[in-house]
């Protein structure tokens, strides 16, 4: 009680100063909420291009296609336990270019056995997912099926015609069958539908003029490779390595090049973000050490008479630590009371039309945010805390 | 049966080349419960045998011994305990904190007394003692000197302490106060038998003590027996 007493006994003081943790605290849990946005999106990459290897045309073709006879080959390459086909269209074509902390929507035409191989795994909150052997069924993403304010048995058009679409434009109904739960990855923007659906896609996006020579049940935009389960990631990259050697006009990217490339991507956009808001704590932190220099000042008789009275060393410390730490948590507590207001406000009432959220707030982050201004505020106070313990009690009971 | 006892006990201090000689080898025997004032010019080395017998200055030789204990060998740990179990301090400017009303004021010395039996309820009955019972929630701005000194004696006691050090506690306020606490003293000192050692200027308020040490450049001119001291 005396230490909230001593804390509100300079009102404005005690107010700028757990305004600069405020402040710090806030920057902190909506630079880190944000981090921790991107790196779930991050993990899911990791996830998921750590548990298979991902082929697709060699180097210098210029379309995305490879005969599905490559299916075949490099099942037969050592340590290749499955191999499917996949396509990716837009969902959303004709779209204005952004810049985005998301994945667009994304129609995904998979072999729904694929589900069985991959780290990545999709569970459904409503309905199943498509079975190879039907047609115009699709299984929506969380977040797109929100956008899109989609249920299961609603149908729904892709991909999306462009308000400013040719009148050559073909899309097709699709009715849905299943909403998946939310990954905060990937698939939470996908559209998945089956490989024959898929195949429809593909020979709608081919030039007219191809349409009719090409026989897209013989073609894949891309093939990803899945190992014995268990394979470790540089098993992976030997597997990826024989299938350059061994299969011809495809290339093989090594799965631990694209886990690394995901992770520093990650490790960059988090070191940025948090060390911004970091340095915004720190400045508020040294606000914490001229407050409780000042309030040493400030009670050197109080601190003499503590002394005269009976208290050690440590006991006038802790109760000096013990203030500048609740000024801490109490900065913290309000700043990241505050980022979390911002974050969610962003999230929901101000929620972008494609659903999709920019912000994620996790445990770690808030032990992390109100952690650290806690700790920050214990720190701060050592040196002060240090001086007071170390007063003469003689001169302190004396000092005017 | 001393309760206190100095021998020898010197305080030097420095001051450039200059050595001070604050206290120059005084040895005293004080009796428990006994009422000693403690006089002498400014400079004689009053208060600078106050801080040594509160254990808030270290000797520079000599022996101090607190109930049994030879306390100039402890450290500042056990010294800051022995403070809070045996010593009590009343101070001129009383000294109380702003922030905490009379009953915390006068329960401040408990903080520091982990096994102290002295709890709230020794708090309030030393303040019905004092006569400051309707004055219990105020804050120290709420009072007058007198009752501040009041509260500042009570919270000299709160701990049982054998040992009550009160530096000049009559010197701001006025005569009247000034013999009301006096009478309050004695009669602690009576019905407690705790050990009073009392410095002032005012020789008023020491003859009315049991035993009156009067000191010069840090020795002892004069040590005497009050011949009868006014009963409370």
């Amino acid at each position: 009680m005396e230490i909230l007493r001593n804390i509100t006994r300079h009102k404005l003081r005690s107010f700028l100063t757990i305004s600069g943790i405020v402040i710090g605290v806030l920057a902190l849990t909506t630079m880190g909420a944000l981090a921790e946005n991107f790196n779930a999106l991050i993990d899911g990459g990791v996830k998921y291009f750590g548990s298979s290897i991902q082929v697709g045309p060699p180097d210098g073709q210029a379309a995305n296609l490879i005969p599905m006879s490559k299916i075949d080959e490099i099942k037969k390459v050592e340590g290749v336990q499955a191999a499917f086909p996949g396509y990716q269209f837009q969902a959303k074509p004709g779209g204005a270019i952004v810049v985005s902390f998301g994945i667009p929507d994304t129609i995904t035409a998979v072999d729904p056995d694929e589900n069985n191989y991959s780290a990545l795994k999709v569970t459904y909150a409503e309905g199943r997912g498509v079975t190879s052997g039907s047609h115009g069924e699709v299984a929506l993403g969380s977040t797109i099926a929100k956008e899109f304010k989609k249920r299961v048995g609603d149908s729904i058009d892709l991909p999306v015609r462009p308000a400013d679409a040719k009148p050559d434009f073909v899309n097709h109904t699709f009715t849905v069958v299943g909403v998946l739960n939310e990954t905060k990855t990937a698939p939470d923007t996908f559209a998945y539908i089956n490989i024959a659906d898929g195949q429809m896609l593909l020979r709608d996006s081919l030039p007219a003029t191809l349409r009719s020579s090409i026989d897209v049940t013989q073609i894949t935009e891309g093939i990803s490779v899945y190992g014995k389960p268990g394979t470790s990631l540089s098993d992976l990259d030997k597997v990826a390595d024989r299938i350059n050697s061994q299969v011809t006009g495809v290339k093989a990217l090594r799965p631990s090049d694209l886990v690394n490339g995901f992770k520093s991507g990650g490790a960059i956009f988090t070191a940025i973000t948090t060390a911004a808001a970091l340095l915004a704590l720190v400045i508020g932190g040294l606000s914490v050490v001229n407050t409780m220099f000042m309030a040493v000042a400030e009670r050197v008789r109080e601190i003499g008479l503590k002394k005269a009275v009976g208290a050690t060393t440590m006991n006038v410390m802790s109760e000096f630590l013990i203030e500048a730490t609740l000024i801490g948590l109490i900065g913290g507590l309000l700043g990241y009371g505050f980022g979390v207001l911002i974050v969610v406000s962003r999230n929901t009432l101000f929620a972008p039309a494609d659903g999709s959220s920019l912000f994620l707030i996790t445990p770690a982050l808030t032990i992390f945010a109100i952690g650290f201004a806690t700790v920050l505020g214990a720190v701060a106070g050592v040196l002060p805390a240090w001086r007071a313990a170390r007063l003469d009690p003689v001169i302190a009971l004396r000092n005017d | 049966m001393a309760g206190v006892q100095l021998v020898n006990l010197t305080k030097h201090y420095k001051r450039g080349s200059e050595v001070i000689r604050a206290l120059d080898g005084v040895t005293l025997k004080i009796d428990r419960g006994e009422f000693v004032a403690v006089v002498g010019r400014s400079g004689s080395g009053k208060t600078t045998m106050l801080d040594l017998l509160g254990l808030l200055l270290k000797p520079t030789a000599g022996s101090l011994v607190i109930d049994d204990v030879e306390t100039t060998r402890l450290s500042d740990r056990e010294r800051a305990h022995t403070r809070a179990r045996k010593v009590g301090f009343v101070f001129q400017e009383y000294n109380l904190l702003s922030g905490l009303n009379v009953l915390e004021n006068v329960m401040l010395p408990q903080r520091y007394v982990k096994d102290g039996e002295a709890g709230k309820r020794r708090a309030i009955e030393l303040i019905e003692r004092v006569g400051l019972t309707d004055r219990i929630k105020h804050r120290p701005t709420e009072l007058s000197g007198g009752q501040m000194q009041r509260v500042a004696i009570a919270r000299s006691m709160v701990n049982r302490p054998s040992l009550i050090l009160l530096d000049e506690p009559t010197g701001a306020v006025d005569t009247e106060t000034a013999q009301q606490l006096v009478d309050l003293l004695k009669r602690l000192n009576r019905e407690d038998q705790v050990t009073i050692v009392l410095v002032t200027h005012d020789l008023d308020i020491a003859a009315q003590a049991s035993r009156q040490i009067r000191l010069k450049d840090g020795k002892v001119l004069a040590d005497e027996m009050v011949a009868a001291p006014v009963p409370a």
